[in-house]
């Protein structure tokens, strides 16, 4: 037990043996790397906080997650998380002031030590029960979620909330000639349409193109008309440190205040887990990854308990990049480590360059990104089983409407009823026999299953009956008391029931008291 | 052994949950109390304002004064808090002496005089866009977006400073005072010897600024479209504030002239020029 503790909570580096190809991963961390520059600076917005921080959340996060881990899922700054650090944090103190940092960074370590809290008791296991459909379904809602989200910078609005997103879509319809600035979107739509068209002469480099292509229409722009006019939104100058050490501030002051954060640190704890162990499961189910579930948890929460250490804030695994990652052919850790070495070398050494990059540039590669996520071949696939596509597309509403903490929620939920509504269901089989009626049950035999096998029973009252439980694989308690007390009703009109049972079985009904009116016939 | 420390571990857990919960009621307990000790003492604090310094002493800020305290500190040191912004070596300071508060050197108690028409930009601005503005041609920078928290932080600040202004009406000492005619044109050779005489010691010979002072011209330096690059404005700001400390020491007309012979020197092009029209023009001529 202490020893798979121990062997947790050290970085395995065992995918050094299936490092087949380096280059490939090496390619993929750098793309890993554009991508997560905007997303860092976004993110770090609606976290109320300076750029600096999430650039160094998607450094040191997506760095020790990987080295940690086990598999090529791209760790960082995530959405979900970020506008919940926000919330948590913005009624204590003025955005990006000193004092809201060193909360953000106190909240940062709850989230990462709940983590791991949850990594103890094995929290993973709640995820397994994720079917696959609603996996696929989080996964499109978080494409459509991150469309959204890109409309922001491409149309470069200034940021309004609505309750759905149609009210935005609404908004934005009717007033657009006073909301949509033209400039922002022939840029996006340039990059967007360098994306597609680039995707057609070379799959591999696609995300590069459409970002050189952003970037140079960008350029144009720019040449045209200033700044003044266009009134662009641009990434601007990001001086980083290489090694951002902070010491997170614990007092008593600070400590009191902080338990209002409390219930926000489970809430961001829970919801980034949720979303990493998604990413995981799902490359599970897609590669022949080494997955260790429970590592994976270890690894997200040390990320997040040190990351206050080097100036970042909390994250959880990121959809649209493991999907880039993904398409790519990464296959290890290998690739998140290059991406966190990659955001560095970028921001240092082309920091110069970087600072014209259009956001609308940036907004447009998460755009193409995020369409991806929406699959037209995931719904062909599930919408030949009617419960798969219920899941599916439940899944998916709830994200676009709710969010994708309730997604996953709902997803959970229900994954696990269908699986409880599809284990209840017993196969009986009847057949008459000379003594009497012999009753085959195959499936689990417990409390949720009972009324189908009462009614076959009740059917054929006043026989003699012969249960055959061979292949069935649970006997609760509730169901040996249901037995004896037909047996006894039985015994009472004459009939006998005599149960065919394997030792096992046996064993268990003779605990719970079950021998007196019935028969026993061990197979 | 092996079983006790396994069983062990497997109690963990619970034990860690116990800790947690018990730590989380004597907290939010002890919340409770300091809440109710706290409550007079802030209501007295509400009649006069509290100075930068006392901000800057307190361990916790509500919402306006941490944004008031994180405006100071982009306003004083504007390479550190808000880098993204900033294409030169300036700082807000350095033409907002003293943060903002000192009269005839572009003070910030302004709030009361925005939204207002300025013909810079033949637009009626409030005092964000007037901030983003500064960003762009002052500090040679990019134009934050309309919401950034640099931009906000630093309008909090502004009406932080303009408590006690009168909304509307011009506060005293507002921006830098107007120089008398003084019957002579500038003449930017005399400007030349004033420059290398009285503020060569700090700004340096090729206006490049020493130790930690502001370079004047050059490419670290404000660009053609900042208000300092009009000659009246930065002759304005010199007499009444140049040499630092020292202020009101030269005369109107070599104020003048070391303003004509700074605005002759290189500096980053105006940002408003599209370099499209500027091509065109080159290419026509």
């Amino acid at each position: 037990m202490i020893r798979k503790y121990f062997s947790e909570a050290t970085p395995s580096f065992a995918w050094k043996n299936r490092l087949g190809n380096w280059r490939t991963e090496i390619f993929a961390g750098f793309v890993g790397a554009i991508l997560v520059i905007p997303q860092g600076i976004t993110f770090a917005y609606l976290a109320g906080l300076q750029p600096e921080y999430g650039l160094y959340c998607a450094i040191f996060v997506t760095l020790f997650c990987s080295v940690f881990g086990t598999s090529s899922m791209m760790s960082g700054p995530n959405t979900a998380v970020a506008i919940l650090i926000g919330t948590a944090v913005l009624p204590l103190a003025g955005r990006g002031s000193p004092v809201y940092v060193d909360f953000v960074f106190l909240l940062c370590l709850m989230v990462g030590a709940i983590q791991l809290l949850f990594w103890l008791m094995r929290g993973a296991r709640i995820f397994q029960y994720l079917s696959p459909a609603a996996i696929s379904g989080i996964s499109a809602g978080a494409g459509f979620l991150i469309i959204m989200s890109s409309l922001d910078s491409i149309l470069d609005l200034s940021t309004f909330k609505t309750t759905f997103f149609y009210e935005k879509i609404y908004v934005i319809a009717s007033d657009a000639r006073d909301l949509v600035n033209p400039y922002s979107l022939f840029i996006g739509v340039c990059t967007i349409a360098g994306g597609y068209v680039g995707r057609r002469f070379s799959p591999r480099y696609f995300i590069i193109i459409a970002v050189t292509a952003g970037y140079l229409s960008g350029l144009l722009v720019a040449f045209i008309w200033p700044q003044p006019v266009t009134e662009l939104e641009y990434l601007g100058r990001m001086p980083l440190e290489w090694l951002p050490f902070s010491v997170p501030t614990i007092n008593m002051e600070y400590l009191m205040i902080s338990t209002k954060l409390i219930p926000y640190a489970i809430t961001i704890a829970f919801i980034g887990l949720a979303q990493s162990l998604v990413i995981v499961r799902e490359l599970k189910m897609e590669t022949d990854q080494d997955i260790n579930l429970d590592k994976e948890v270890y690894a997200q929460g040390l990320a997040n308990l040190l990351a206050p250490f080097f100036s970042s804030f909390a994250g959880a695994g990121s959809f649209n990049r493991t999907k880039a990652n993904q398409s790519l052919g990464a296959t290890t850790p290998f690739s998140g480590i290059t991406s966190a070495g990659f955001v560095l070398i970028l921001i240092t050494f082309l920091g110069p360059i970087l600072t014209y990059m259009p956001m609308a540039a940036m907004a447009g590669t998460l755009f193409i990104v995020g369409a991806d996520m929406i699959k037209w071949r995931d719904i062909k696939h599930y919408a030949k089983v009617r419960a798969e596509l219920v899941i599916y597309f439940a899944t998916f509403i709830s994200i676009m409407f709710f969010g994708l903490a309730t997604g996953v929620v709902v997803a959970v939920f229900l994954s696990v009823s269908v699986f409880m509504l599809r284990i209840s269901q017993l196969e009986l089989a009847v057949e008459p026999t000379d003594s009497g009626m012999l009753l085959k049950v195959k499936g689990a035999l417990f409390y949720a299953s009972l009324a189908h096998l009462t009614e076959r029973f009740h059917s054929h009252f006043g026989k003699n009956m012969t249960v055959d439980l061979q292949f069935t694989t649970h006997i609760d308690q509730s169901a040996v008391d249901f037995f004896i007390r037909e047996s006894k009703h039985m015994a009472e009109h004459g009939v006998r029931l005599t149960l065919l049972i394997n030792d096992k079985q046996g064993h268990f009904l003779k605990k719970l008291g079950a021998s007196s009116d019935i028969d026993l016939v061990a197979l | 052994m092996l079983r006790t420390v396994t069983r062990a571990i497997n109690v963990i857990p619970r034990v860690i949950t116990s800790v947690l919960l018990t730590i989380a009621l004597v907290a939010s307990s002890l919340v409770l109390s300091a809440a109710v000790l706290i409550a007079p003492t802030k209501a007295l604090a509400q009649h006069g304002q509290p100075s930068i310094q006392q901000l800057l002493q307190e361990p916790f800020l509500d919402d306006y004064y941490s944004n008031v305290v994180y405006g100071y500190e982009i306003i004083t040191d504007t390479q550190k808090n808000a880098s993204r912004y900033v294409g030169n070596a300036l700082n807000c300071s350095n033409c907002h002496l003293q943060a903002g508060t000192q009269k005839e050197a572009l003070p910030l108690n302004v709030a009361g005089m925005y939204p207002k028409w300025r013909a810079k930009n033949g637009k009626r601005n409030g005092i964000g866009l007037r901030i983003r503005e500064c960003f762009l041609y002052s500090m040679d920078g990019i134009m934050p977006p309309e919401d950034a928290p640099e931009v906000l932080a630093i309008s909090a600040y502004v009406s932080y400073l303009s408590q006690g202004q009168i909304m509307g009406a011009e506060p005293e000492g507002r921006g830098v005072p107007t120089l008398p005619d003084t019957g002579y044109d500038p003449n930017p050779a005399n400007g030349r010897a004033v420059y290398l005489a009285q503020c060569a010691s700090c700004h340096g010979t090729q206006g490049e600024g020493v130790a930690g002072m502001p370079p004047v011209w050059g490419l670290n330096s404000y660009n053609k479209g900042a208000g300092m690059n009009d000659i009246r404005e930065a002759a304005g700001f010199i007499w009444a504030n140049m040499p630092l400390g020292n202020g009101k020491s030269l005369s109107h007309q070599q104020a003048l002239d070391v303003s004509a012979y700074l605005n002759l020197q290189i500096r980053p092009s105006d940002p408003r020029d599209s370099k499209f029209l500027k091509l065109l023009e080159h290419l026509i001529n």
